[in-house]
């Protein structure tokens, strides 16, 4: 049981420091976007995964309560958070950013 | 001018460190704080109020007088901004625009305007289509956002939560409906005359429990006296008494957050919005 959750908790870490790095990494708005709103959700949803089996080490009803909520907010972050990235996204291309090509500096 | 105020900032701030001083140490056991009132609260709390939640008792009934006015200054908040950004402009626009919401197709009547119907909605000439993705995920999430406002501001008894928290979920949902359609969507909705209203209300509805304590001939806010209203021993109408105020500041909050929203977001003109 222990296993299983520390290897959802190191996925989910290894999930947000590759979003970290590519925040920092990548070129231009758009492609930085990319990583804030597909690995931070995928690291998200795998650590509190785990946590959620974590909290149901002590079996009870409580726990299975507990553990409900946590998946709940699984669920609404995986709606969420992508489509916030969208907006942005979205907004970005009415207001006329140009994506980056490439041979271009950084910006 | 910038040495005047640099002079003012030093001085004030040292008085305030040598004021601090004279504090008691945090968590000291003698300090006048956790001697008298802290050990009353944390003992007599359950027994007196029936709220296992003693941030809640402490909040909408020890010190209710004290909630009444932040619920009365938020309202403040809303009118001032209403205040300061509302335009009445006295003409009109010559020309109004108009979709029609099956086909989508977009007309310009350059005198007069169309009756209200549901196949035309009025739009302005800065409108965009709002995107698909955002509009079906909002839709899907507002009433969870919604349900979950309410569960916050009837938890509060239990839970951390109440009616400032719950109010403030419920008027970021309609915020939300508000960036994912547009400013129209929400004033046909919830018209900028019921916000209004509703405000007033939600204090009214804190400041008339403590009135009609008053009333029924025990002290402003002393909810025990609606025991012969609401048929409960006074204990029990202590905690129902805390749960009428929630509903008021949460009616209020939610409406002054959706109040000064309209007004920022459209330039006091309840037009597009963003």
């Amino acid at each position: 049981m222990d296993i299983i959750v520390c290897l959802f908790l190191f996925a989910g870490l290894f999930f947000f420091t590759g979003g970290a790095v590519g925040i920092l990494r990548f070129p231009d708005f758009y492609s930085r976007l990319h990583p804030a709103g597909k690995l931070d959700t995928l690291g998200l949803l795998l650590s509190l995964i785990g946590l959620a089996l974590f909290n149901l080490h002590h079996f009870s009803l409580g726990a299975l309560l507990t553990s409900a909520k946590i998946i709940l907010i699984v669920v609404f972050v995986f709606l969420a958070s992508p489509t916030a990235t969208h907006a942005i996204v979205d907004a970005g291309v009415r207001a006329g950013l140009a994506p980056w090509t490439k041979g271009e500096e950084r910006r | 001018m910038k040495i005047t105020g640099l002079i003012v900032t030093i001085l004030v701030g040292g008085l305030l460190i040598y004021a601090a001083a004279d504090f008691p140490a945090w968590s000291d056991p003698n300090s006048p704080a956790s001697t008298y009132l802290s050990p009353h609260f944390i003992e007599k709390t359950m027994e007196e109020t029936s709220v296992p939640n003693i941030v809640t008792a402490v909040l909408a009934d020890y010190r209710s007088f004290d909630t009444m006015f932040e619920t009365t200054v938020i309202f403040s908040a809303g009118v001032a901004v209403f205040i300061l950004l509302r335009t009445f402009r006295r003409k009109e626009p010559e020309a109004r625009h108009y979709r029609h919401v099956l086909t989508g197709v977009t007309m310009r009547i350059k005198e007069g305007k169309l009756p209200p119907s549901d196949d035309f909605e009025r739009i302005d000439t800065l409108w965009t289509p709002p995107d698909l993705i955002i509009k079906t995920v909002c839709r899907l999430l507002i009433p969870f956002i919604q349900i979950f406002g309410l569960y916050v501001i009837a938890h509060g008894h239990h839970s951390p939560g109440g009616g400032f928290q719950g109010g403030v979920i419920l008027g970021a949902s309609i915020i939300v409906l508000a960036i994912s359609h547009n400013l129209r969507t929400v004033v046909k909705r919830m018209s900028e005359k019921l916000d209004a209203v509703l405000c007033a209300v939600g204090v009214l509805i804190y400041a008339g429990t403590g009135a009609l304590c008053l009333l029924l001939g025990l002290n402003f806010m002393d909810y025990s006296a609606l025991a012969s209203v609401l048929f409960v021993d006074p204990i029990m109408a202590r905690s129902h008494g805390i749960l009428i105020v929630e509903i008021g500041v949460g009616i209020a909050v939610m409406c002054t957050m959706v109040w000064i929203y309209s007004n920022v977001s459209s330039r006091g003109r309840y037009e597009q919005g963003l």
